[in-house]
């Protein structure tokens, strides 16, 4: 396939018959709306309900555990090991611990060489020591005489007292999870003390300690599973290595790296995430004044604090001064009034058509690095906060607004799913966004033609982001405090189920580009022409166009994108041919 | 040297009290070779003297070791330095702390004053050079305001003398 043919229409059913969701869940049946009428069906759910949000992968190579779940796999391995050894479930649980809960480790050492595993974990066969008096026994810590009842041993024989086993076990528990690894007493005695006696001899509270850091040996040692590091969280995450991303997402909802447990950020490279990080804990005295929670309305001057999500703002009357809250410049000169010219994520652009103030050259220049810095920064952190808002509003809807949504427009739950769909798309595409602008920090200055083609694709990725944002932030508001069902409602749901899928495929032609070092570029500039994301397109919704790499071709060269869509002129939205105007912003077909 | 911190310790507890009459007791019928206890009324602290044992560097000279109990001895280790002033010795600070993984990570309920002794003897037997630790300058500096050893974070990396 190349790119073309991944452009399907959002109305061309007759499309959907070839193997476009071939790498997609295999046995996950596609669940169209079919009973929304005619082009309404644009949208629908990709099967993958358990984490929408994340981008795409061709299966999931992780596992999110609960509590139970980590027990459960805990006793299921000991009992393998303690059923295929032929030891007690104790012994089992030791030899475990010691070979980091890896049961083919455990055997292979075992069949290896029993009696020295036997010695290095101190699981000993026979008694090493013999009492010479067997009514009589001298408790090797307190010197007191006991009779045989009152003393307990370790596979060793070596004689304490139930309270100085206890004070010994419990001083141990208390100082860590070396407990975990507890020998007898006596110094020249390797001898495990095991579970059991733990159970025997200590406090209901300590034995409740050690049973904690049982468990949490068991995912904190193994290579294999590692805590979600988000706040208050108790899964854990078992991480199949192999094939497909770092990104895993838990329960929590907290998507984070495999790799570098920094939050997911994907798709770029953990090294660039943790420079990024270290520079911004560097500079952040530096960002604390020039980054204040407000700035001034460009045309009146009246301060003004952000608190939606997108960046579109909106001066208070009288002004009504509509800019852009990154660059400051009026909204018109973004989006789609302008032909999809969206600039505002250029550094360069920016310099070079002297918004940032150029008077003073040689100040600039000292200035450059920080303010350099500050553009992406800002960027960076003004998606963070963007995405903080978009979750909160996620949230908000699935509590409260879809069910009064489903009150005032007469509409089942079940068919609003594509508002619940566009906020996690939001969620997701803030998330990568705000990731592209530590990638754009460290991206070559030289490397023109990489650089050139990235802010194009940030570009579009950033304005078809912020058309969908401003759709679900605003213009939901409608039909919210409406009185009764709107006329307007279904046209809404075709536009805001269209502008998810459409940002869904910017974004994913972005995340794809940045992971292939954007290499389809060569060294003019241009864009090579062959067409990178198709193979894998195969994820991609259907919605309408996937704006691959061809698209830029295409838009310089023709309207026309292939023989059956048509580009629009204003936002670029490739259009089914019989259509006279877009579908996406209404401007008539020229 | 270490009076702050022993002042500030509370009491030994009745099973530290038993177990160090005990020890106090079979210490007195035999004592370890080289070792002499100074009769003191405080079972909370006590000092030995040390003899050098023939045939190495410290032959015939005398030391003296100050052992301080804990409230939950022998659950905790006992604090064990050496007065003034402390032998020359690659593991030995000139305050008299003593490097010895057994005094802090290696301590045993099982073990007791005297084979602790046994130990420092051993120690001391074995060294081929009277000379302070790389680091004692620096470390003797960070000691001050009596900073017991057991705060110290030990790096026991030397196991041949």
């Amino acid at each position: 396939m190349d790119s073309e043919d991944d452009m399907h229409d959002a109305n061309d059913l007759d499309s959907l018959d070839d193997d476009f969701y071939s790498g997609e869940t295999e046995d996950a049946p596609m669940d169209y709306y079919t009973d929304y009428d005619d082009d309404a069906d644009d949208y629908f759910d990709d099967g993958d309900d358990s984490d929408p949000a994340d981008s795409r992968r061709p299966e999931q190579n992780f596992t999110i555990l609960k509590e139970s779940d980590i027990r459960q796999r805990q006793e299921d391995d000991i009992s393998r090991v303690a059923a295929v050894l032929s030891i007690p479930r104790v012994a089992a649980s030791i030899l475990l611990r010691h070979y980091n809960w890896s049961v083919s480790k455990v055997n292979d050492a075992w069949f290896a060489d029993e009696e020295q595993v036997r010695k290095t974990v101190g699981l000993l066969e026979k008694k090493v020591y013999e009492n010479p008096d067997a009514n009589e026994l001298t408790c090797g810590i307190c010197f007191e005489v006991y009779p045989p009842s009152k003393i307990q041993t370790a596979s060793c024989g070596h004689p304490y007292c139930f309270s100085c086993w206890g004070g010994y076990i419990g001083t141990s528990i208390n100082d860590g999870p070396g407990c975990l690894m507890l020998r007898c007493p006596d110094p020249s005695c390797g001898a495990a003390v095991d579970q059991d006696m733990i159970n025997l001899l200590v406090s209901a509270e300590d034995k409740e300690k050690y049973d904690r850091y049982l468990l949490r040996s068991y995912i904190e040692d193994n290579k294999k599973t590692k805590w979600c590091p988000a706040p208050g969280c108790e899964h854990a995450v078992n991480f199949d290595a192999g094939s497909g991303s770092y990104d895993v997402s838990c329960l929590c909802s907290y998507s984070f790296c495999w790799n570098c447990t920094e939050e997911a950020h994907r798709p770029v490279d953990c090294g660039t995430v943790s420079k990024w990080i270290l520079k911004n804990s560097a500079e952040s005295e530096n960002m604390n004044w020039i980054l204040a929670n407000s700035k001034p309305c460009p045309k009146c001057k009246r301060p003004i604090e952000k608190n939606q999500g997108c960046m579109h703002m909106t001066c208070t009357p009288p002004c009504k001064f509509e800019f852009c809250w990154l660059c400051l410049g009026a909204w018109t000169d973004h989006g789609e009034r302008t032909g999809g010219f969206y600039a505002c994520n250029r550094y360069e652009a920016a310099k070079q058509e002297g918004v940032y103030d150029e008077t003073e050259k040689r100040r600039e220049m000292a200035k450059n690095s920080l303010e350099r810095y500050t553009h992406y920064y800002e960027r960076w952190a003004s998606n963070q906060s963007s995405r903080q808002k978009a979750l909160a509003d996620l949230h908000q809807m699935q509590t409260i607004n879809i069910e009064k949504l489903s009150d005032t427009q007469c509409q089942p739950e079940s068919q609003l799913k594509f508002i619940t769909e566009a906020w996690l798309q939001i969620v997701e595409c803030r998330r990568v966004l705000k990731w592209t602008y530590a990638y754009g920090f460290y991206l070559a200055e030289h490397e023109q033609g990489k650089k050139q083609f990235f802010e194009y694709l940030q570009g579009e990725a950033e304005s078809g982001l912020e058309r969908l944002h401003q759709c679900a932030e605003k213009e939901l508001q409608v039909f919210l405090n409406g009185d009764g069902p709107s006329k307007d409602f279904n046209d809404f749901r075709t536009k805001l189920a269209g502008l998810t899928s459409v940002t869904r495929n910017y974004f994913e032609n972005l995340v794809r580009a940045l992971e292939n070092g954007l290499c389809d570029v060569d060294s003019n500039g241009a864009a090579s022409s062959k067409a990178t994301g198709s193979k894998n397109a195969a994820g991609s919704s259907k919605g309408r166009g996937g704006r691959g790499k061809g698209t830029i071709r295409a838009s310089m060269s023709s309207r026309i994108t292939d023989d059956n869509h048509w580009s629009c002129e204003q936002c670029t939205y490739a259009n089914v041919r019989s259509a006279t105007a877009c579908q996406m912003c209404n401007q008539p077909r020229r | 040297m270490t009076s702050s911190s022993t002042s500030s310790r509370k009491n030994l507890s009745k099973i530290a009290c038993n177990r160090l009459q005990k020890e106090l007791t079979e210490w007195q019928a035999s004592p370890p070779a080289g070792f002499n206890y100074k009769v003191s009324d405080n079972l909370q602290r006590w000092v030995i003297e040390v003899v050098g044992a023939p045939g190495t560097l410290y032959a015939n000279e005398t030391y003296r070791l100050q052992v301080d109990f804990p409230e939950h001895y022998p659950m905790e280790a006992p604090q064990v330095i050496f007065m003034n002033p402390a032998p020359m010795h690659p593991h030995i600070y000139s305050n008299g702390h003593i490097c010895l993984d057994i005094l802090y990570d290696s301590w045993s309920p099982a073990m007791t004053v005297s084979s602790v002794c046994i130990s420092i003897l051993s120690m001391l037997s074995s060294s081929t050079v009277k000379q302070r630790p790389e680091d004692n300058d620096r470390y003797v500096k960070n000691c001050r305001n009596g900073r017991s050893p057991k705060e110290t974070r030990w790096w026991f990396h030397d196991d041949k003398v």
